[in-house]
């Protein structure tokens, strides 16, 4: 040890060596973060577990019992609204895709000086309610509105079929709710992309598809993935678009999990699904990680 | 809830009009379930401890709450369900301080908001709140209400005779009835093409698709109870079970469009349904937009049911609450409730004076009905909490949750 570090110690408060500060400072560092996660989410989630595996009832009270057959039952009981969840949000998240992306590109290479102005077209909804401009939906696709009248005109829906309080309203709701989510991280991820690659494809005799397969494509792949966490996850758990576009036909497990926790008060089974679907969120990302690869994840959450 | 407002002010841009109580519909709901929820959703993921250690008597022979300072009450109502004009009177002639709340916008959910605070004994920060029958029921069960000092209430003499007694708070111990209403049917007869009179008419084939009921099991499988000849306020658990199964069955052949709460009214008004559980006040407020829609108390019978005000536990100034309740039902301060809310006015002579005023409204059964009209109510079907939450299930898997 030099003398100069011996020195440092008695200015620092005795038992303070600058090499345990050394030490003491990453953790120093990660404290707040870490007693974020545990306040926040360890907590959370253990509570949510442990209330999942009590019975009893709301008016006289819950006791623990361990009753993890509780998890079977949820499944077997609601696994149709959990199975419509995931086929609606899957179904919103490709549409979102195929409507996001020519958007995107549009915006990172094509809009010029008024690529400020898409931008801000696409972040605008968001200055408005979720809830308003949900409700703004019911108003367009009503059974008289003339977007309804239209289609029946044309044939694409029958003399007395609707549009509102169908799947399709609900879906449709999901993709124009989530769209901006898939926009943004494909717009990041292109905007940045080196144009001249593309240049030196096409140089090298590469079709013009051919460059935007091999080069433009994989390129955007962080932003594709990204945009596919951020629409699909919380497209699962939605419920606004269900109650006030859909049916109780178009029901998804969100609406039940709302409905068991605030009007049945079954606090266990809510739990329950909760837990349920949280898992299958993450098995579904591990998957899709696995599938990509863990880098294009990290770099997918850096855009 | 700030998006309760947001709705209001979207009505607004769609009807191109200003805010008025015509043009508004009372406790707009779309935004009261999604909304509300998530705050209550925070609020029920806490713990679910027992609450059965707070059933206890509460003695009600010997209530007393003396005179003192009021400083501010605090009242959470359902939205738009009171002419904010009558405030300042009570306030000067108390020397005190409302602050009114339209956060009541779900019989459940509120509960669900305030439930922990309940169950650990404490106040919730209101001095009044305004549940529904069956719900106040639950409050006075659980010992969540503070009995009424009677003698700071001497206008409570006024309440209308047929709503002195009811099941689940028998000599107006705990309660006293803010409005109440009727729940029948709300249809167009120029969709229909003819009248209805029966509960029954809600399940013809040619309104397939057409039809809403309440995703809530009491009015809807009320009426329909009533439909089968059955008097729902003394309906059994089976006949209650019954009843859902009825619904669930139209339900699965595609006759009920949607389940809904509140929100029937914008379904209703814009063609989507053409005959529709309702409640009486929103269709005087739906009529005045579209005078086609009709309002019908089924000849096999209507359900009534009054929002009660009651003084949480914990409340700062049951004596504040109480003045407050004086004067509400004094029948002028009553009158201008009446005349802006449009739901029936549970304070008698309140049609005498409003009639001076605004004969037409006087007449209008809704708000004012007649004997014929009462002797076609019923209440809601009084069970045990065990049977209710059974039906709240039962109901809920009909309704896809």
């Amino acid at each position: 040890m030099s003398s100069s570090g011996e020195a440092a110690a008695p200015r620092s408060g005795g038992w303070l060596t600058l090499r345990r500060r050394k030490s003491l400072l990453p953790l120093a560092l990660v404290i707040p973060g870490l007693l974020w996660l545990i306040l926040f989410y360890a907590i959370p989630i253990v509570s949510q577990l442990w209330i999942s595996l009590q019975t009893g009832n709301p008016d006289d009270g819950f006791a623990q019992t361990w009753n993890w057959a509780i998890y079977g039952d949820s499944i077997s009981e609601y696994s149709e609204q959990m199975l419509r969840s995931l086929q609606y949000a899957g179904t919103a998240t490709i549409a979102c895709l195929i409507i996001g992306f020519p958007l995107a590109y549009f915006m990172a290479f094509k809009a010029g000086r008024w690529r400020n102005l898409f931008l801000l077209l696409v972040i605008l909804p968001f200055f408005t309610s979720l809830i308003v401009r949900t409700v703004a939906w019911q108003t367009i696709l009503t059974d008289d509105s003339w977007i309804t009248n239209a289609l029946k005109t044309v044939g694409l829906l029958p003399q007395d079929g609707r549009l509102l309080a169908t799947s399709f309203a609900v879906i449709a709701g999901i993709t124009y709710n989530f769209l901006p989510f898939m926009v943004l991280p494909l717009y990041a991820s292109l905007e940045r992309m080196d144009r001249t690659l593309v240049e030196a494809a096409t140089d090298l005799y590469a079709s013009r598809w051919t460059a935007f397969r091999k080069i433009t494509l994989p390129l955007a792949g962080p932003g594709i993935f990204a945009g596919v966490l951020l629409t699909f996850i919380p497209a699962i758990g939605d419920y606004i678009n269900a109650q006030l576009l859909g049916t109780s036909q178009q029901y998804m497990i969100g609406n039940v999990i709302q409905s068991q926790y605030l009007v049945v008060r079954e606090y266990p089974t809510a739990a329950a699904l909760s837990f349920i679907m949280m898992v299958v969120v993450l098995i579904i990302i591990a998957a899709a990680a696995r599938l990509i690869g863990t880098k294009k994840l990290s770099e997918a959450a850096v855009a | 809830m700030p998006d309760e407002s947001l709705d209001h002010f979207f009505d607004r841009l769609v009807s191109g009009e200003p805010i008025s109580r015509r043009s508004v519909l009372r406790r707009m709901a779309a935004s009261g379930i999604a909304v509300g929820s998530a705050s209550a959703f925070l609020a029920a993921c806490g713990g679910v401890e027992g609450s059965s250690s707070n059933k206890e008597e509460v003695d009600t022979s010997n209530v007393n709450h003396p005179k003192a300072p009021i400083g501010t009450l605090v009242f959470s109502n359902w939205p738009l369900y009171i002419d904010e004009k009558v405030i300042p009177g009570w306030e000067k002639a108390n020397d005190a301080k409302m602050r009114y709340l339209e956060d009541y916008n779900d019989n459940e959910e509120f509960y669900a908001k305030v439930r922990q605070e309940l169950e650990q004994g404490q106040g919730i920060g209101r001095d009044l709140v305004a549940p529904t029958d069956w719900m106040a029921g639950r409050w006075i069960d659980q010992g969540y209400a503070i009995p009424i000092d009677k003698k700071n209430v001497p206008n409570a003499k006024n309440l209308l005779p047929s709503l002195q007694n009811p099941p689940f708070d028998k000599n107006r111990d705990f309660t006293l009835p803010w409005q109440s209403g009727i729940t029948g049917i709300g249809y167009d007869p120029t969709k229909t093409g003819r009248k209805l009179n029966s509960i029954n008419d809600l399940f013809d084939p040619a309104f397939k698709g057409r039809v809403s009921m309440f995703s809530e099991w009491r009015d809807s499988a009320g009426l329909v109870m009533l439909g089968q000849g059955v008097d729902s306020s003394k309906a059994t658990k089976a006949q209650c079970s019954a009843a859902i199964e009825k619904i669930n069955e139209e339900n699965e052949k595609g006759q009920i469009r949607r389940f809904t709460g509140n929100d029937y009214t914008k379904d209703l008004a814009a063609g989507n349904l053409w005959a529709c559980v309702a409640w009486s006040g929103d269709l005087v407020q739906l009529k005045a937009d579209n005078p086609n829609l009709e309002f019908l108390v089924p000849d096999d019978g209507g359900m009534s049911w009054s929002d009660n005000m009651l003084i949480p536990q914990g409340a700062k100034t049951p004596y504040g609450a109480e003045t407050f309740m004086n004067y509400v039902y004094d029948p002028v301060a009553a009158g201008v409730i009446a005349e802006y809310v449009n739901y029936f006015c549970p304070v008698d002579g309140v049609q005498e004076l409003v009639a001076k005023k605004n004969p037409e409204l006087a007449k209008n059964q809704l708000i004012f009905p007649d004997q014929a009209t009462l002797d076609k109510l019923y209440s809601y079907p009084s069970l045990s909490a065990a049977d209710e939450r059974e039906l709240t299930a039962q109901m809920q898997k009909v309704t896809g949750a």
